[in-house]
């Protein structure tokens, strides 16, 4: 224990005798930790949006007035049978018209007009599909159904197939930002294990004359060894402390922007949350880092 | 105590540094080994701290054989043998004290064993009022005086001094010899190599004579010749 103490103690008061190479080692270190953060973050956030995105895309049937309630029920029956189909949930003409109501100002006024005239807004089944890029398919077999007779129209005749490809391009920027993230990670990553190694490679050399002492008076394997990993993890420590101070005031900026434009809420929500387990991460994968650098350099260079 | 038997040590650049070199020295006795250089002094100091290994021959130091000794052990046999070279081997960023108790810190002693033990080994060598001192701002022989005690605080059997008067005047020299009388005089071998003619002669102790890796003369009471 005793032995431990000392190891740590050399090792920290070592970190500061060579400030300028301890300085790139921990910028470099601070780097490569939000680097990090931030891409798990957008991978996160894109993920998320594109589950948002995708829940919102479905497919609406709306049904002429004329169609009595058995026939609307036969259709949803047919329509659960359809390839490619998930879910059929009916939306009454009331309902079209409360929810007309409830989703805005306009909205209301709207619905206002509509119960004036008599409620114009046609019944509809909303048909959630289980894979996306089908949406075409899908509309077309449904419209292939006997039973589609009292279909006015679909949400996807009106809009063509616009909407796949939208979906195809938040899927594609989904998997980019997946790509470049962990490439930059590992760059990132791997620049940083290069600069800390070659740290503590200076490091050994200019105290090589210390360490033949050390071993000279009989300093076992660890004692020598002990401080440069201590040294190494240092910079990991100094690194998660500059990440996190730095990504405090960016997370609380771009946090309020993705809520307020993109309906990020939830997203930056679990940053929220787990802020001190993101810290946590950072100060863990900093200390790691340093440590296998250091352990690295020690291994190929301090022959003892 | 100190058994060397048969011991040849041949450098890959095929350089013999000691040939079937044999000797033997008894506990508490005070030997001085002399030799041109390059005759295998500093060859022998190396293998007694096992910086080296021999090529072949065989060495002992009190029970320890030094084939049998694994790697994770020499620590603990550089802790039984105090060393002293030419150069001091101080640590130039600490003070007298600190060069001294880093030897009991790098082995584990207890802080307060370290505060008892490093002023007592400072009183014996001299350095009582220069503790707080940096090697820089001390002379040459406080310097050797300051690695003496370094070697010794961890009463080690054996201390060897390799040259320890080579960067020294004649004054500070005879210091240092005198130290190192007094120090075996309290029990522990000192094992001395010197190229100083006048100190060996006036010793009037053993004096163990290599030559181009060759025990060529091995005297009870010896002197300085080559």
């Amino acid at each position: 224990m005793i032995t431990f103490w000392r190891v740590f103690k050399s090792g920290f008061r070592n970190t500061f005798r060579n400030a300028w190479l301890s300085s790139a080692a921990t910028v470099i270190m601070a780097v490569t930790l939000l680097i990090m953060t931030f891409f798990a973050f957008s991978i996160i956030f894109v993920r998320s949006q594109l589950n948002e995105v995708q829940k919102k895309i479905d497919l609406t049937v709306f049904i002429s007035d004329e169609a009595g309630e058995a026939q609307i029920k036969e259709l949803q029956n047919k329509l659960l049978q359809v390839d490619g189909v998930e879910s059929v949930q009916f939306v009454s003409k009331a309902d079209a018209l409360k929810r007309l109501e409830d989703s805005s100002e306009e909205g209301k006024k709207l619905a206002k007009s509509a119960t004036d005239i008599g409620n114009p807004l046609p019944s509809s089944l909303e048909v959630k599909l289980a894979k996306l890029d089908d949406i075409g398919g899908v509309n077309k077999r449904i419209r292939d159904l006997p039973e589609a007779v009292i279909i006015t129209e679909t949400s996807f005749d009106s809009r063509d197939d616009n909407r796949k490809g939208v979906i195809e391009n938040v899927i594609k920027i989904s998997n980019g930002v997946t790509r470049v993230g962990a490439v930059l990670s590992v760059v990132f990553l791997l620049i940083a294990l290069m600069i800390i190694f070659n740290t503590i490679r200076m490091a050994i050399f200019t105290r090589r004359e210390e360490i033949e002492i050390m071993k000279l008076v009989g300093a076992t394997k660890w004692f020598v060894r002990g401080p440069f990993i201590v040294e190494g993890s240092m910079y990991g420590v100094f690194g998660a402390t500059i990440a996190t101070i730095t990504l405090v005031p960016i997370g609380r900026v771009a946090g309020q922007f993705l809520t307020d434009k993109f309906n990020a809420g939830s997203t930056v929500a679990y940053f929220g949350t787990n802020f001190w387990l993101i810290v946590l991460c950072m100060y863990g994968l900093g200390i790691l880092i340093g440590a296998l650098s250091s352990w690295l350099a020690i291994s190929r260079h301090l022959k003892l | 105590m100190i058994l060397l038997d048969r011991v040849t040590v041949i450098y890959p650049n095929k350089t013999v540094a000691l040939s079937g070199a044999s000797l033997h020295i008894q506990p508490k006795e005070f030997v001085t080994i002399v030799g041109a250089s390059g005759a295998g002094k500093s060859t022998l100091i190396r293998l007694l701290i096992k910086e080296e290994v021999p090529t072949s021959g065989k060495i002992i130091v009190g029970s320890i054989d030094y084939d049998t000794i694994d790697k994770a052990n020499i620590p603990h046999l550089r802790r039984k043998i105090g060393v002293v070279f030419q150069d001091f081997k101080l640590l130039p960023n600490l003070t007298v004290y600190e060069n001294v108790s880093f030897a009991l810190e790098v082995s584990g002693v207890k802080n307060a064993e370290i505060k008892r033990a490093v002023p007592k080994i400072l009183q014996l060598v001299g350095l009582s009022e220069k503790a707080h001192h940096y090697p820089s701002e001390i002379s040459g022989g406080e310097r050797q005086r300051t690695a003496i005690a370094r070697a010794l605080v961890r009463n080690p059997k054996i201390l060897i001094a390799d040259e320890p008067t080579g960067n020294l005047d004649p004054k500070n020299s005879w210091d240092i010899i005198e130290l190192l009388l007094k120090i075996n005089r309290f029990g522990t071998t000192v094992v001395l190599t010197t190229h100083n003619k006048e100190i060996v002669d006036a010793l009037k102790k053993r004096v163990i004579t290599i030559n181009r890796g060759r025990v060529v003369k091995d005297e009870k009471v010896g002197k300085y010749t080559l």
